[in-house]
């Protein structure tokens, strides 16, 4: 399991590399439109960057796409094995 | 460095005129080996074609970049223009082209998805190779319509999306979408069917939406050949690295013209009379 705290600084870093401001970053904010307004090639960037960092990423492994930053959070809180 | 459409283009202005030419548009090619300044001229009368300008016609050209294509249509054509840019210093280069060319053609800064023009005081409006870099594509033909007079024309060509890019595919591919963002800024494509569709929503009559990636494909080609032929003066201008880039830039484009992910579209849409 991930800590949120872990999972925020890969998402800060992205966001650095991204030239996107990372203030007020909360499980709330929202990946697209009014939130953090990343398109397709950035969300597939920090896709990436999740994976390299913990192996799997919220994006590659559900049926849905994450919504939220909450979202990604609550991927990673989710212990792999029962 | 940023990607957005004003700085972008600042940027690489000079170094794009050498590789792309005087009229720093996508060439359509009669046949590969047609020299590209003949190309891009023929891009031009397809949409002039589409376009009818006459004499004393108004014609707003959205993204003028700079001002090449106004100048243009206000001498060739007789037709009062108006050219738009988001870059400050577009607008200052289209201004000091029109005044040594000795053409009325006038440019202001303005955003094409919030122009800030009045109601149907345009016969036409021109949009070449523009509208990938306005993200709020509704907003670029809503705008375009209302300032439009009835049964004003508007004419539109550019790079489309032909498929959906599933979100895996984007990222496995990242890296060569990075390219093309590197190399050509922040681009957002979308296909020919959603231009028409949002135009047929806004009440216009859709002439004309042909899809002529196979026309414009050599351009990736011949602007190579211009890399090679003025390496030394674009090396300084864009760094090695930024060459390699733009080269790279032209490999990807020509894959995913020739696996119909990207091509090249032209459209024509008529406002409804009164």
């Amino acid at each position: 399991m991930t800590s949120p705290d872990q999972t925020l600084a890969v998402i800060t870093t992205f966001l650095g590399r991204a030239d996107k401001s990372a203030a007020d970053l909360s499980s709330a904010t929202g990946l697209y439109g009014d939130g953090l307004e990343l398109d397709s090639l950035e969300a597939a960037e920090l896709s990436a960057m999740l994976e390299d960092e913990f192996g799997t990423d919220p994006f590659s492994s559900g049926d849905e796409l994450p919504q939220t930053v909450g979202d990604i959070l609550a991927f990673y809180e989710v212990p792999a094995t029962a | 460095m940023s990607t957005q459409p004003a700085a972008h283009y600042d940027r690489v202005h000079e170094a794009w005129t050498l590789i792309m030419g005087e009229e720093f548009h996508y060439g359509y090619f009669a046949d590969p080996a047609t020299p590209l300044d003949e190309a891009t001229a023929a891009l031009t009368s397809e949409m002039l074609e589409l376009a009818g300008i006459g004499e004393g016609d108004r014609v707003l050209d959205i993204g003028c970049g700079t001002g090449r294509q106004s100048c243009d249509l206000a001498e060739q054509l007789g037709a009062r223009v108006l050219g738009i840019t988001t870059s400050a210093s577009g607008v200052a280069a289209a201004s000091a082209l029109a005044r040594s060319r000795g053409v009325e053609a006038r440019f202001e800064q303005r955003d094409g998805t919030a122009n800030g023009l009045p109601d149907g005081a345009f016969d036409v409006v021109w949009a070449l190779e523009s509208s990938h870099l306005m993200r709020d594509r509704a907003g670029l033909l809503s705008e375009s319509a209302r300032v439009l007079a009835p049964e004003g024309r508007l004419v539109l060509c550019d790079i489309i999306r032909k498929r959906e890019i599933p979100f895996l595919e984007v990222r496995d591919r990242r890296d060569d979408f990075a390219v093309l963002r590197a190399a050509f800024g922040d681009a957002h494509m979308e296909p020919l069917s959603v231009y028409a569709s949002l135009l047929e929503e806004l009440g216009m009559t859709v002439v004309e939406a042909t899809d002529i990636s196979v026309p414009t494909l050599p351009t990736f080609a011949a602007w190579r050949a211009n890399v090679t032929a003025h390496s030394a003066t674009l090396l300084g201008l864009l760094g090695e690295q930024g060459v390699a880039d733009f080269v790279r830039s032209t490999h990807v484009l020509e894959e995913f013209w020739s696996d119909g992910t990207l091509g090249y579209g032209i459209l024509a849409a008529v406002k409804s009379p009164l």
